[in-house]
């Protein structure tokens, strides 16, 4: 794909903020974040580059033409402190400098200072789930991301099937589904717990020994958080989070809110039912001396209409993941992760399936520090589907990452 | 940054087969004085992380205005052999403390943990690489610096933590004290390059001359 001259001026207007922060610090490439106003506001940024071959069953893809495999992905954060109790946080991202977005941006409250208990207030982190809100170059040792919060389903918010067939016929190509009720145009589907975009909403959290609890309350699901309401329903979230002994990490999650679009509740006859999300997870770390090992597992559950007659089905997917890094020298480290997503069975008059393909996935690989905050790394990603128009794939992808 | 000291150690083994020695017991002889650190030098902050879900723990602020100061060529006396001893850099409140330690080449260093979360000490400096892995409070691991060279000394966990060990293959640094005041002690009569490093890099370098007499010498630094 050619670069258009409205993205290669964006993507100079990206560049050049990352060099007037690089500036501030003696030109040089910074290593450290940078620190300005006496250390009121402190600024990070990173960058990757991947690549990979061609993903022909879009296995990880996030949109119709954005591959996780496959891009440049530059983010810079900030932190604005403007007293010991408030401050501003956000954070811009761009993929292959295509757009910019305003990932997270929200206000810190923090009513008594000594004591932990905060309020934000804005486009904020996702309460639910834990890969969610890892950082990405320095969290995630591999490149591929975990399934439950990348692979993209076919359900829509904005548009339904019209009966189980026309379900199932979307099966294996969440990147581009389409449906005949509510927007007709073919878009990308959701995953169970979105890691593309963050909520707009309220959250608390205070933690009391080994105990952290947070609550939001926001305008759109785990699996479609949105900037603006679509359908005047809020999602409630819930996360706790245990750490009995240092290194051991014991985490639970729910949520439950309004996933469907009100254009397309219009079409529908007033049946009482809530056409909503809800989701549980739990998940599991462990980490000791040079390992370190990880667990979750995401329930979802989507109550969607079929048609506009009043027929309603619940869909369900689980998505299970285990994962593993080992540092084994100074500077170098390996790393898998092994999934599996399922779903329910639907049927219709001549046949029982489940309503989305299977998915299991092996990603292997493994880093090199070329310093501390410069990592080359590779992997190789199996997956396998039980549907759709490529079943298999072997994807090796290598990544350079920086971060400061 | 320029790692100066490496080349100090081979230096100083070359000097120590030229620089003319008189067998007699020479009277030492100490270099003195105050580095000024007058650059301001701001702790690194955390990386900024807005999927936080709260304010991270308070965390302490290192002491970064102790700069070293150390001859560039050694004398003789540098080949006499000392015991090697055991140093300590705690991991406190997620900090590094000390920010800086000078030790002789071949000093035994511990790192303990003394927070209440995992920390993951590790060094990826040519001169001394090593990772100790993650373990918790009241445990520790230690390395030793076999090599001269300055060292940087990184949590995998928490980025902004971050120290320097200055490994040293004689005997002539000192690291200043909080008022910048330091003194170099049993400095054989010679002429000498004195340097003055700080937040990795040598900031200034004077020469200075020990008279036969020994004695007190006095050699200032400004650090900007």
């Amino acid at each position: 794909m050619g670069m258009t001259w409205p993205r290669i001026v964006r993507a100079a207007a990206f560049a050049a903020a990352l060099h007037v922060a690089g500036s501030a610090q003696a030109q040089t490439v910074p290593s450290e974040p940078l620190i300005f106003g006496g250390g009121r506001v402190v600024v990070g940024g990173d960058a990757a580059v991947s690549t990979a071959p061609e993903d022909e069953g879009f296995f990880n893809y996030s949109d119709y033409e954005q591959t996780t495999l496959r891009q440049i992905r530059v983010g810079m954060s900030a932190l604005v402190r403007l007293s010991d109790r408030v401050s501003f946080l956000g954070e811009l991202r761009s993929e292959n400098f295509e757009y910019v977005t305003v990932f997270g941006l929200y206000a810190r409250i923090r009513p008594i200072p000594d004591r932990s208990l905060d309020v934000q207030i804005g486009r904020i982190p996702p309460t639910f789930g834990s890969s969610s809100r890892r950082n990405y170059g320095h969290d995630n040792p591999l490149i591929g991301s975990p399934v439950a919060y990348q692979y993209l389903t076919s359900l829509r918010a904005d548009s339904t099937p019209a009966n189980v067939e026309e379900l199932l016929a979307m099966r294996g190509r969440g990147w581009l589904s389409q449906y005949s009720v509510g927007n007709v145009h073919a878009d990308r589907g959701v995953p169970l717990v979105s890691a593309f975009t963050w909520d707009t909403g309220v959250q608390v959290s205070t933690a009391w020994k080994i105990l952290k609890a947070s609550v939001g309350v926001t305008n759109g699901t785990a699996s479609n958080p949105r900037v603006s309401d679509d359908n005047r329903g809020k999602q409630i979230a819930v996360r706790a989070t245990i750490t009995p002994a240092t290194g051991l990490m014991i985490g639970g999650s729910i949520a439950q809110g309004e996933f469907l679009d009100r254009r397309v509740r219009a079409l529908l006859p007033e049946t009482g039912h809530d056409f909503d999300q809800r989701a549980a997870e739990i998940d599991v770390e462990y980490s000791r001396d040079h390992w370190v090992a990880r667990a979750e597992t995401v329930l979802s559950r989507w109550t969607m209409p079929l048609g506009t007659g009043g027929a309603v089905t619940t869909l369900r997917a689980a998505a299970t993941a285990f994962e593993g890094r080992y540092t084994f020298a100074p500077g170098w480290y390996g790393a898998a992760r092994f999934e599996h997503l399922g779903f329910n069975r639907v049927a219709t008059a001549t046949q029982t399936d489940e309503w989305e393909a299977p998915l299991s996935r092996l990603e292997v690989g493994g880093g090199y520090y070329v310093q501390r905050n410069l990592i080359a790394r590779t992997s190789l990603q199996f997956n396998r589907r039980d549907g759709g128009r490529v079943t298999r794939s072997q994807l090796l992808a290598v990544q350079l990452l920086y971060w400061f | 940054m320029r790692l100066h000291i490496p080349t100090a150690s081979c230096l100083a083994l070359a000097l120590l087969l030229t620089t003319a020695t008189s067998p007699a017991q020479p009277r030492l002889g100490a270099i003195r004085g105050r580095v000024d650190v007058q650059r301001v030098v701001i702790p690194a902050e955390r990386r900024p992380n807005p999927a936080d879900l709260g304010t991270p723990p308070p965390r302490e602020i290192p002491d970064l205005r102790r700069a070293v100061v150390y001859l560039e060529t050694a004398p003789a006396a540098a080949l006499e052999s000392r015991e090697l001893v055991r140093a300590r850099m705690d991991q406190r409140n997620e900090t590094f403390l000390p920010h800086v330690l000078a030790i002789d080449q071949g000093t035994l260093v511990d790192f303990p943990n003394n927070d209440s979360t995992y920390h993951n000490v590790f060094s990826l400096s040519r001169t001394r690489k090593f990772d100790l892995g993650r373990y918790a409070r009241g445990k520790s691991k230690s390395v030793r610096f076999e090599r001269a060279g300055v060292v940087r000394i990184f949590c995998d966990i928490h980025s902004h933590m971050s120290a320097f060990v200055l490994v040293f293959s004689h005997p002539y640094y000192a690291k200043a004290e909080v008022d910048g005041r330091y003194r170099i002690d049993n400095v054989p009569p010679g002429t000498y390059t004195v340097s003055a490093w700080h937040e990795g890099e040598v900031r200034e370098t004077k020469t200075v001359t020990v008279p036969p007499q020994g004695g007190d010498v006095d050699l200032d630094f400004v650090v900007q």
